[in-house]
């Protein structure tokens, strides 16, 4: 996505501006913006009035989309992050924190409009942590390019104003054409704003939770808001919480949950109950998960 | 065809009673293959459930180690897996307790001894890690070594076994 052939300005120092759309809400695909131009074209882009996305109207800021992309000295490129991809990677073993997820993000969109051919001078990144450390990150991974890591940059700097308002239209329009990979009736697309405390959403969730896989996978399953929804779902236990019970790994985000603690009914169970481990026998058939079975239960 | 066996000949605490598998009626059971699926969790629920609505497992086309990767998702974890044939010679089956035993007992008494039935039979198994690609290492690819070891330990030597050892004896020499 984003705009193709090469203008001619690509080969001028460019600044760039990136913003984040969808970083909150516990569902649906959050989207990573960019928007760049030559630092000639500064001027000009702050007579545009590129508001912070979030100040704006919904029509203002479609509005706002269409004539940047119109606009031939302005470059812009998104990257959508499917909630499936989301909860896998703060779900997985070694798990993968928000903010590791965002600069990964962002560093791809930098990388991926230095490889078609943009000179990026400058680039102004509204912040996601600690600033100077982001920026530290940043710089040390592209060692040519000027980064201003800020909070708020998306009302400080009309580059990063664009850059929200690419962001946060196409979160909103991926919102709004979700095709649902479940195959379940009675489904309903009033999603709300995704955030967690807005009732549409709630109600949302309310509708579409299921005693087994919880919910549809548009859901971020790693939000702590998940688990007041699964208070009455199916127990499920995962080795990987397992360990983090067991100590260590302690270290994992407010908004990670850990389903092995949703539902539960008491006594702690050992891992001896979830799979056979064939104590006693030759290693052969220990590794192997093979035990002798005299009769069933 | 009745198969009856006596398990628990293995478990002198119990020598009068038996455990009974009916597979009587291989034909007309249910067939699962592909339906089969081995989860890396344990899922606190017996009963039935509209899976294939939720669970739309994907071949990626990658293949490692001999193995086609397939990759879906579970409660928001990804899954990555492969499908494996239940090995030559070998059935996979669902039990289940017969309803119709234990009678005057009341609770079903499970240190009784037990009736069970096949009510449904599959040709492989879809086994699924959490996160890492399928390998040969995996536990449930491993355990397929046993199938060739029991082969080799408790098959009858047959005639032509004995001439094809001697033939490559003869040929080593």
């Amino acid at each position: 996505m984003g705009s193709e052939s090469l203008p001619p300005w690509a080969s001028q120092p460019c600044m760039m501006g990136i913003d984040e759309a969808g970083r909150g809400p516990v569902l649906g695909p959050m989207v990573y913006g960019c928007l760049y131009c030559p630092l000639s074209y500064q001027k000009t882009l702050a007579s545009l009035k590129f508001a912070d996305s979030k100040t704006l109207k919904e029509e203002k800021r479609e509005e706002l989309f269409e004539s940047l992309k119109e606009d031939k000295s302005i470059g812009w490129a998104v990257d959508v992050i499917d909630p499936r991809e989301l909860s896998a990677k703060m779900l997985k073993k070694d798990k993968i924190n928000l903010n590791q997820i965002s600069h990964d993000s962002a560093m791809g969109l930098v990388s991926r409009v230095l490889k078609m051919g943009f000179l990026l001078s400058e680039v102004y990144v509204d912040t996601v942590g600690d600033a100077e450390k982001y920026r530290c990150k940043l710089s040390e991974v592209f060692p040519g390019i000027r980064f201003v890591v800020a909070k708020k940059a998306d009302s400080l700097y009309p580059v990063v104003s664009g850059a929200s308002i690419v962001a946060k239209v196409t979160r909103d329009r991926a919102l709004r054409n979700w095709v649902l990979h479940e195959s379940v009736a009675n489904t309903h697309r009033n999603f709300g704003s995704g955030y967690p405390g807005d009732p549409e959403t709630k109600s949302w969730l309310d509708d579409h939770k299921h005693p087994i896989f919880g919910f549809p996978t548009l859901v971020r399953f790693s939000w702590g808001t998940c688990s007041s929804y699964f208070k009455d779902a199916v127990e499920v236990i995962w080795e990987a919480d397992k360990e983090e019970e067991d100590g260590s790994n302690n270290k994992s985000g407010k908004r990670q949950l850990k389903l092995s603690s949703v539902g539960f009914t008491g006594q702690k169970r050992k891992s001896e109950e979830v799979e056979s481990s064939a104590k006693g026998r030759s290693k052969f058939f220990q590794s192997r998960k093979l035990e002798l079975v005299t009769d069933f239960h | 065809m009745e198969f009856k066996e006596d398990l628990d000949s293995m478990d002198d605490r119990r020598s009068d009673v038996a455990d009974f598998i009916d597979l009587k009626s291989l034909d007309q059971v249910t067939d699962l293959t592909s339906q089969i699926h081995n989860l890396p969790c344990c899922i606190r629920h017996d009963g039935e459930c509209q899976v294939s609505d939720y669970f739309k497992p994907k071949k990626t086309g990658v293949v490692l180690e001999g193995l086609e990767v397939e990759e879906g998702s579970f409660r928001g974890r990804r899954l990555r897996g492969a499908t494996v044939p239940v090995p030559d010679g070998y059935r996979g089956l669902v039990l289940e307790r017969r309803k119709d035993m234990g009678k005057g007992k009341g609770v079903e008494a499970s240190d009784e001894n037990s009736s069970w039935e096949a009510t449904a039979k599959f040709d492989n198994i879809t086994y699924w890690n959490h996160d890492s690609f399928p390998s040969q290492n995996d536990a449930l690819m491993r355990f397929l070594h046993w199938f060739p070891v029991a082969d080799a330990l408790h098959k009858p030597v047959t005639v032509e076994d004995l001439g094809c050892i001697s033939n490559s004896l003869d040929q080593k020499l």
